[in-house]
């Protein structure tokens, strides 16, 4: 079975604009879940609402595509009552951050075992952008037509301080690194986030000097910085490049967890 | 085996000319029926993947396939005795 | 051999949802209904069940919701501004056709209110308060025995009908100890499962259908949006959405005379009470006061959908009066079918009516 056995062929093309990376991390997600042998009968999707919140629908297993900011909720539900079902849960920074962050910092908290998979594109796609909590400062979005001035969520060290098993960052660019992240975070007992910058041409990058698909992947692909490299450069007090966000594994350890399979 | 466009799912976005490290993807010129641009294929038997991946039993490289946000990029059978074009370059 | 107990509202709710097969709660603490998720948090785990205590009401029902498509009997129980924050995501239930029973122990509003006092005014709410049309269950109890009973019936209901079913008690019941029997088995309908080879959103003639459990390869996509009869959202088909709705609206509102739960006393009266819930209580002191007199009572078990069929009990009504404590919510519903005088008798505050005050109401009807 290859990763592609798992889309609901039916279902196909995506409403996914041309070009939007949504797509790339829904191929990296099943490509895990297929190589480390699940079987679709015992693999959940969840979701919330927003363009990342619907790839459940193009997936063939069972899914749940539930209310905004939610899906983290409705997830625990279904992995406390069936431990032994895996549950994998597409989000977006609107949905996990904004709406759904008090659901977000307690089910890291918890410590439920699951795997959630944010596409952080920086902005609400599907009501046609809108600045988010992880929208940059100075970025033009509809509701921030004068650059937004506000503070932005780092998603993983929120995980991280909330108490997540594990947590990465990883770009859809980097589409081997994010596919060995997410097979990371699927065989981590607990709460696994996996955080994946992606570009949203449309709705960001037309309005953010990124008009073309190329331009974000080329951001993505320049302002990566690697963790380890950025914690060398810090501990040696050399100058880390400014703009950078970094990527890589942010933590994986082995705290008491909840619904993990007997 | 034959690299193929699904023509009825690509959007045209050309992430695929990005990350092949052999380029045998590139610009394409003519609207498809659903008025999308697909990338047309450049010298494809260049593509490890498409040379070697019967032989290996696995997928080489892949990088195109596994980016390609709307699941348009498959390797397709060639049929028996299908004559093939070979350029081999210096 | 059933036992008896002396218990409290709450608790006997509780006990109605475990004895009904309940393997699943999740709940948030709020006066006056926290007894219910106590009594659960000490039963559950010691029956392989499933206890959690979420960071709000919202996460409350929305876990609810997830653990119900696992196959499980899935609770939660809540008071007026949790079950306000609840809203949203029982009409994504109704639109799923999710079975699950919420509890709803009723204290004065708007907002916080009256924490320890009891009311009935989300009789409106648990009927028509997520947005869009629909029809759910709603169950009121009247004592300590019905807290019991009608818990493990709101699980049969939801399960059979696929619906959201409330339990509208208040905080009188369910702060209230009583005499309790429990029986040694209660039976509660079992959820249809999907047929193979059927899409998991075509109904038969009843307009329920098949409940394909997640985890046995069903495959099927459940998704909030208006969705065909594969589970595929379709949200822009005008028609799908109307016979979708319609549906959903009529699977309840057809089975009513099949839900309909009622207690008629002195069908001949002229003078007829109708009451749910606590205020019913008031109506029995009031009759047993005066037994000479012939006075008409119909105590409604099961309130939503609307038994309407039932004032055609008393074919000597000249008034209906209708004590409740809110300002007349289910009033207006009676209202709608009949041509009776309706005459609301509410009670706002948080106490009981007091029997002189029905009384007063039933002479000054005459």
């Amino acid at each position: 079975m290859s990763f592609r056995d798992w889309y609901r062929a039916d279902r196909l093309p995506t409403i996914y604009c041309a070009g939007c990376g949504n797509g790339t991390v829904i191929n990296c997600a099943l490509h895990a879940v297929d190589t480390l042998g699940w079987r679709w009968e015992d693999t959940i999707f969840v979701s919330g609402i927003g363009c990342s919140s619907r790839a459940p629908g193009y997936i063939r297993t069972d899914s749940l595509h539930t209310t905004h900011g939610r899906a983290l909720a409705f997830a625990t539900g279904i992995k406390l009552a069936r431990p032994e079902l895996h549950v994998v849960v597409f989000t977006g920074d609107g949905d996990l951050a904004a709406i759904g962050g008090n659901h977000f910092i307690h089910a890291c908290r918890r410590n439920v075992d699951m795997t959630v998979i944010c596409m952080n594109n920086w902005i609400y796609g599907m009501t046609g952008g809108q600045g988010s909590p992880t929208t940059p400062r100075g970025a033009i979005t509809t509701t921030t037509p004068y650059g937004s001035g506000e503070g932005v969520f780092d998603l993983s060290a929120l995980a991280v301080a909330a108490g997540a098993n594990h947590v990465a960052r990883w770009t859809s660019y980097h589409v081997k690194e994010l596919t060995n992240a997410i097979d990371a975070g699927l065989r981590t007992p607990g709460f696994s986030l996996i955080e994946v910058l992606t570009q949203c041409p449309t709705a960001y990058g037309r309005r953010n000097k990124l008009r073309e698909v190329s331009d974000t992947i080329e951001y993505l692909k320049t302002h990566a910085i690697l963790l380890q490299r950025y914690n060398r450069l810090v501990a040696e007090g050399k100058p880390v490049p400014e703009d950078m966000f970094t990527v890589g594994e942010f933590v994986r350890r082995n705290r008491p967890a909840m619904g993990v399979p007997p | 085996m034959k690299l193929a466009i699904d023509s009825s799912r690509c959007k045209g976005c050309n992430l695929c000319m990005l990350v092949c490290p052999y380029r045998i993807f590139k610009e394409g010129k003519e609207q498809n029926e659903r008025g999308i641009i697909l990338p047309e294929l450049d010298r494809p038997e260049r593509c490890p993947n498409c040379r070697l991946q019967k032989l290996y039993g696995r997928t080489l490289c892949g990088l195109c396939q596994m980016i390609c946000p709307d699941q348009a990029i498959r390797w397709d059978d060639e049929a028996k005795n299908e004559r093939q074009k070979v350029e081999v370059e210096f | 051999m059933s036992r008896v107990e002396f218990m409290q509202g709450n608790t006997a709710c509780a006990e109605g949802a475990l004895a009904a097969g309940c393997g699943f709660f999740a709940g948030y603490p709020i006066t006056p209904s926290t007894e219910v998720a106590e009594h659960m948090a000490a039963k559950l785990p010691k029956r392989k069940g499933v206890f959690v205590q979420m960071e709000d009401e919202i996460a409350s029902i929305a876990a609810v919701i997830g653990a119900s498509w696992t196959g499980a009997r899935a609770m939660t129980a809540t008071s007026g501004p949790g079950f306000s924050l609840m809203m949203e995501n029982l009409g994504y239930a109704v639109m799923t056709e999710t079975p699950c029973v919420v509890v709803n122990i009723q204290r004065g509003g708007p907002s916080t209110g009256q924490p320890t006092l009891g009311a009935q005014g989300d009789m409106l709410q648990c009927r028509f308060g997520s947005h869009g049309d629909y029809s759910i269950i709603a169950l009121s109890p009247s004592s300590v025995q019905e807290m019991f009973e009608l818990t493990a019936k709101a699980f049969s209901l939801s399960e059979r009908y696929r619906v959201p079913a409330f339990l509208m008690g208040d905080e009188i019941i369910g702060h209230m100890r009583e005499r309790l029997t429990i029986p040694d088995s209660v039976e509660v309908a079992a959820r249809r499962r999907l047929e193979p080879g059927t899409l998991p959103y075509t109904a038969g003639e009843d307009g329920i259908p098949g409940f394909p459990t997640f985890g046995q390869g069903y495959g099927v996509h459940v998704t909030g949006l208006t969705h065909d009869e594969r589970g595929y959202p379709a949200a822009t088909n005008p028609r799908l959405h109307e016979k979708l709705v319609m549906r959903l609206v009529h699977k309840v509102e057809s089975a009513r005379k099949e839900m309909a739960d009622y207690v008629v006393t002195n069908p001949g009266a002229e003078q007829v009470f109708i009451s749910y819930g606590a205020p019913a209580r008031s109506v029995f002191q009031l009759l047993h006061d005066r037994p000479g007199e012939e006075i008409g009572h119909l105590r409604l078990r099961v309130v939503w959908p609307f038994p309407e069929f039932a004032l055609g009990e008393f074919p000597d009504a000249k008034t209906f009066l209708v004590p409740e404590m809110n300002l007349g919510q289910v009033a207006r519903e009676i209202q709608r079918h009949t041509d009776v005088p309706v005459i609301p008798v509410p009670r706002l505050g948080g106490d009981l009516h007091p029997p002189a005050m029905l009384a007063k109401a039933l002479e000054a009807s005459r």
